[in-house]
């Protein structure tokens, strides 16, 4: 597979309220942003545990973006809180256990934000490009 | 107040017994938590009974279970009468994060914290069950130097060779094992009023210098810790990485189960989120080329460190519980101590230090998840 013909996948998990929201948005202006992406929509970013980013990371997928409220918007106050301190703590362990923390993003993308949406998925398949695909898809002891 | 317990005819064990004895019959703890011999075995028990002391070895080098989780089971809520426990410096921290994560509460519980010297494996401990005479006079020496024991054959176990913590701290009473000729007396830190009761005084003529010992033993620690450190994480951040460190793991979960920071009553990977329907393992297959059966084995590992490595405190259970020799401690002491310095925490330093990732505040990390 030439860098060319590498087209990275994307699974996101969005909050409901607002990045979800976001990316619905960036439909109805007829947005054009790559179709690499594969939404889960859940009802805040707090809701993201871990183990929901780690296991398509260990099956394969080139990417993970969490997507929720900006702080202080959060529907449920301070669920995005706790997102922001899991992220934290995730990109170490990722980091300290050999993965690579550059293909789980953590962006704040509010609901009236569809070109903010756009443009982050236009930027992480760009960047995924560069990185190439995730070594675990050819690691099949997992 | 610091105090001495008289030890008679070099007799260090004899004068321990009869320590943990007063406290049972003077009423200090009405039930002691408290290693117990047991044939060639070291078996942690309850006891109740100051007869049963008898047989009490809190000075055995070895950690059958980390005494967090007895003590956890013994309080939750409410410890039921005024229970004692003797715990080594690793038990406390672990005790303290257990705390701190609702599994156990302090309140009614005096705990007898006993400087670390290190342990050893529970099987080669009770392969060498002579643990009188030449054997325990080198380890005795070793605590009272500040070094590593010298003992033929056998060597303590990882966990211990790096660890950086020897001594307990915030017990309600220090036994100081490190850097005393326990032979004549064994130096105790404890309240006036325990003091009273139990008929301790104050040491007299000169003390050995204890807090000499222990940096020059932490000294050594150290750099074993940074060189096992450094290892594990230059072979997690190689070719094959942790995948290939946890190929032949078993899936027993051995690891979580002896780890005393995993309270979970029902794994999150023991229930059906991770019964699979067989299509989703013909899928993996044919995607991959092959898939590991039964599936999810590297998944649990890097879950269970985004669950616990936070506060974990390098016990190394888990290490001695792996059937197959994964060194798991390291790992989860390098992924842990890694989470740690982000966070700037300390895992068993405080009760009164709020865990990380239970704790959040409106402006902390403000740069993440705005980039343009």
């Amino acid at each position: 597979m030439t860098t060319n013909d590498f087209e990275p996948r994307i699974v996101a998990f969005l909050c409901n309220w607002c990045t979800y929201t976001g990316a619905d948005l960036a439909g109805t202006s007829r947005l054009q942003y790559p179709p690499n992406i594969r939404i889960v929509r859940l009802m805040c970013s707090g809701a993201v545990d871990p183990v929901y980013v780690l296991k398509p990371l260990l099956e394969g997928v080139d990417g993970v973006l969490i997507g929720g409220c900006h702080p202080g918007d959060c529907h449920y106050q301070t669920g995005n809180y706790k997102t922001r301190r899991r992220y934290v703590a995730l990109q170490e362990i990722l980091k300290a256990a050999g993965f690579d923390e550059q293909r789980v993003w953590l962006r704040w993308i509010s609901a009236s934000e569809g070109q903010r949406f756009a443009a982050t998925v236009t930027e992480m398949v760009t960047a995924l490009k560069e990185l190439g695909p995730n070594p675990m898809r050819e690691t099949w002891a997992v | 107040m610091n105090a001495v317990i008289p030890v008679e005819n070099g007799d260090v064990l004899a004068a321990m017994r009869g320590f943990l004895r007063q406290l049972l019959e003077t009423g200090v703890v009405e039930a002691l938590y408290v290693p117990l011999e047991n044939g060639e075995a070291i078996v942690p028990a309850l006891v109740a009974a100051p007869a049963q002391l008898a047989g009490a070895n809190p000075l055995a080098p070895v950690m059958p279970i980390n005494g967090a989780r007895a003590v956890s089971a013994l309080t939750n809520k409410q410890a039921p009468a005024k229970i004692g426990a003797v715990l080594r410096a690793c038990e406390m921290r672990a005790l303290v994060e257990l705390v701190k994560l609702q599994q156990a509460t302090l309140a009614g519980v005096v705990l007898i914290g006993v400087d670390c010297a290190g342990t050893y494996e529970v099987a080669e401990f009770v392969k060498r069950r002579a643990w009188g005479g030449e054997r325990l006079s080198e380890y005795l020496s070793a605590a009272r130097e500040g070094r590593d024991p010298l003992i033929e054959g056998i060597t303590l176990r990882p966990a211990c060779q790096m660890c950086v913590q020897p001594t307990p701290t915030g017990a309600d009473i220090q036994v100081h094992l490190l850097g005393a000729d326990l032979t004549r007396g064994i130096p105790v830190t404890l309240r006036d009023e325990i003091a009273a009761r139990l008929g301790l005084s104050a040491p007299v003529g000169e003390t050995a210098d204890r807090a000499v010992v222990v940096e020059k033993l932490i000294a050594i620690r150290a750099q074993v810790r940074e060189k096992e450190l450094t290892a594990i994480k230059e072979r997690m951040a190689s070719e094959g990485g942790l995948a290939s460190l946890f190929a032949a793991c078993l899936r027993c979960h051995n690891c979580m189960t002896a780890c005393p920071l995993c309270y979970c009553k029902t794994c999150l990977f023991k229930t059906a989120a991770f019964e699979h329907k067989p299509e989703h393992y013909l899928s993996a297959a044919r995607r991959k080329g092959a898939t590991r059966m039964l599936g999810d084995t590297l998944l649990f590992h890097v879950t269970r460190m985004n669950h616990m490595s936070a506060s974990c405190v390098s016990c190394g259970m888990c290490t001695s519980a792996c059937p197959t020799g994964i060194p798991v401690g390291a790992i989860f002491s390098a992924v842990g101590g890694q989470v740690q310095s982000a966070f700037g925490y300390t895992p068993g330093r405080s009760v009164d230090e709020p865990l990380p990732l239970i704790t959040f505040l409106a402006n902390e990390w403000a740069g993440i998840g705005e980039e343009k």
